[in-house]
């Protein structure tokens, strides 16, 4: 019989291809130091799929390399391979593999690692990027909304947002990068984030308004912690969202078919 | 979703051949009557083997609704008459012959909704009619809360329902009035938005309407447009015919013979030409594609190719035939590439832009999907399944990936929420 492109794994695919330019600036930025952190974070969530496969006859998922890529990335630095083994551990059986894979995942394994992290050992320093890596997430945003991996009304509302926090002063130049590199990375997920329209409009506001929340009134934090953060609190939202963005949906219908 | 709502569903493009212009008429010297697929019905055969019947006779009743008949496509002699244990209907086949004669029905009761509904029964041309919630065709005296025509068909290679009833408006309209007779609620022509239809109006009392939508599928599929102009329910429901039947109902209703003729597309990648032709329900598939296939193996389709299903007979409400080369079977993988792509369940459905695209932007695609795959009922009916039926996912099974299995999820879930709160 005849079959269509988008299963799970095509969209795999496309979400690394938009990744790519984002993964390769920071990895040319990085040098042999990102190469290696990204090399262990694949190879834990690597053994951690097999053993899920072997155990639970789970079929694994190249969205493990896009999870790896983000705590690669953002995960805070000098942690030392034991913490890091521990933590993408945690973060990717837990938030991940236990719900029965990628695509049955309520929040994203690489939040929950780097929240893990983050939050476990605040004693360590959170990453700081170029400019350029940063500028980099503007091609995976074109790219993943091009190809429908990534929900476009989520950036248009984080953006939105934005643009309204910068013009009023409570958003300044390091938070805005960093929380564009976790918006793409963390906060874009096609399976976490909202899945209504209005539920991603809302969802990337909130992301947003969250940041500028935190930049504004939290002393002392790192802009990838307070973006982290904020990542983590909205996907816990994104459920809620969709709710009540159905429930608007359905009380327009009842209103205009007298059922639904 | 998309931001405008509009342009909404996904341009397919399937390798076919060319196809002509010129509509050749062809009766098949074979046919077969089937109960619409999925259905079975316990019936009274109302003729024996050997015996032989005019066009529009009938061939056999429901038994628990007399008045319900199958009605033989040809004129010919019953060739064969299958029935599964139970008396319940597998095919009647009859071979070509005596070609000139015709059923005719009494149509002086015409006048009056009982009647109209009484000679759509006796005259075969309830198993044309499909209901929903559940599918299949209506009971005896369900009266159903709107009626939909299909006047357009976005499939990939479906014929135009408007080149089938050209020059024959004035039917139409006789048959969109027949059918406003069975209804309280409104009746739905549905057009492309460029199509110049002209309904006479004050039909049927003002509740003749036409309504418009998009070429591209599956903004033309019939469970759509019923989910976004008169949703079905479980105590309202939606009938749905296409615009050629509509008019073969006027001419029921007018002459007393019931039309047997159908504008049928075929097309697909196994073929030497495309071609249209204007045959009958449950035409012989092979006859229709002998001199046009290319050489090879290739699967006969009745049905488009995403909804289609390898059949003997062209199926009871089907409009095209689809002949694609036979996929050789692949060898049995490695037990290790088997592990990594086979798991103990399907794979989940991961949000894109193509689904919403695959659902026209009806619906919260990503919500339904994901109450049909947990097998969430009652959501799901909120949300809109009991207007769908499995030829409106077929897009969205097709653009996943997912061979099957959200139609027969759709199958599944629409069965249990028949048994359990139809009951």
């Amino acid at each position: 019989m005849t079959r269509g492109l988008w299963n799970r794994e095509t969209v795999a695919l496309m979400l690394i291809a938009a990744y790519l330019p984002l993964a390769l600036f920071w990895l040319w930025s990085g040098g042999a130091d990102a190469v290696a952190r990204l090399g262990l974070a694949a190879l834990v969530i690597g053994v951690w799929h097999l053993v899920f496969m072997l155990a639970r006859a789970q079929a694994p998922s190249l969205a493990a390399l896009v999870s790896a890529l983000a705590i690669a990335m953002l995960a805070p630095e000098e942690l030392g391979v034991l913490r890091m083994v521990l933590g993408i551990s945690f973060g990717v059986v837990m938030g991940e593999l236990v719900f029965g894979g990628w695509g049955r995942n309520v929040v994203n394994p690489a939040t929950i690692a780097l929240s893990f992290l983050g939050f476990g050992f605040p004693a360590f320093d959170w990453p700081v990027f170029d400019p350029q890596v940063a500028w980099a997430a503007i091609p995976a945003i074109v790219i993943g909304v091009a190809t429908g991996v990534m929900p476009g009304a989520l950036f248009a509302g984080a953006i939105l947002t934005g643009l309204v926090a910068y013009a009023g002063g409570v958003l300044g130049g390091p938070v805005i990068l960093m929380a564009g590199i976790v918006l793409v990375l963390l906060v874009a997920d096609p399976v976490t984030s909202a899945a209504t329209t209005l539920g991603r409009w809302i969802h990337g506001a909130l992301y947003t308004a969250l940041v500028a929340l935190f930049a504004s009134g939290w002393a002392g934090a790192a802009p990838v912690q307070i973006a982290v953060a904020a990542a983590l609190l909205a996907s816990l939202a994104a459920p809620l969202l969709d709710e009540a963005a159905l429930a608007i949906w359905l009380a327009k219908r009842r209103r205009r078919h007298g059922r639904t | 979703m998309t931001f405008a709502g509009t342009g909404a569903g996904l341009a397919l493009d399937f390798p076919s051949p060319p196809m002509g212009s010129a509509i050749d008429e062809v009766v098949t010297e074979e046919a077969g009557v089937r109960p619409p697929r999925g259905a079975s019905l316990h019936v009274t055969p109302l003729v024996s083997e050997g015996e032989v019947v005019a066009k529009g006779a009938a061939l056999a009743c429901l038994r628990h609704a007399p008045d319900i008949c199958f009605a033989a496509p040809i004129a010919g002699r019953v060739a064969r008459l299958d029935l599964l244990p139970g008396r319940k209907l597998s095919e009647i086949v009859l071979f070509r012959e005596n070609e000139d004669a015709v059923e005719h029905h009494d149509t002086s009761r015409a006048g009056t909704a009982a009647g109209v509904r009484h000679l759509m029964q006796v005259a075969g041309f309830w198993p044309r009619i499909r209901r929903r919630p559940f599918g299949g065709m209506p009971s005896q005296s369900e009266q159903p809360s709107a009626i939909i025509v299909m006047a357009i068909d976005t499939r990939p290679f479906a014929p135009d329902p408007r080149r089938a009833i050209k020059g024959q408006a004035e039917v139409f309209d006789r048959g969109l009035a027949a059918l406003a007779e069975l209804t309280d609620g409104p009746v739905h022509v549905i057009c492309a938005e460029d199509d110049p239809v002209r309904i006479a109006p004050g039909l049927g009392g003002g509740r003749v309407r036409v309504a418009r939508c998009g070429r591209r599928h599956p903004q033309g599929s019939a469970g759509i447009r019923i989910h976004d102009l008169c949703p079905a329910a479980l105590d309202t429901p939606v009938w749905d015919l296409g615009a050629e039947d509509v008019a073969a109902l006027g001419a029921l209703v007018e002459s007393g013979e019931l039309p047997m003729t159908r504008l049928v597309n075929i097309a697909g990648a196994a073929l030497r030409e495309a071609r249209i032709v204007r045959t009958h329900p449950g035409a012989d598939l092979r006859q229709l594609t002998q001199r046009y296939v290319e050489r090879g193996p290739h699967v006969l389709m009745s049905g488009s190719p995403l909804d289609g299903h390898m059949a003997h007979w062209l199926a009871p409400r089907h409009r095209q035939i689809t002949v694609l080369p036979r996929e050789a079977v692949p060898d049995k993988p490695h037990w290790l590439i088997a592990a990594l792509t086979r798991a103990s369940r399907a794979n989940p459905v991961i949000p894109t832009a193509a689904l919403d695209q695959a659902l026209a932007a009806a619906m919260p695609a990503i919500p339904f999907i994901r109450a049909l795959s947990a097998s969430d009922d009652e959501t799901a009916m909120k949300l809109g399944v009991l207007s769908l039926l499995e030829e409106d996912l077929a897009l969205a099974d097709y653009v996943l990936s997912q061979s099957g299995q959200l139609t027969a999820d759709l199958r599944g879930m629409l069965d249990r929420i028949e048994t359990e709160y139809a009951a």
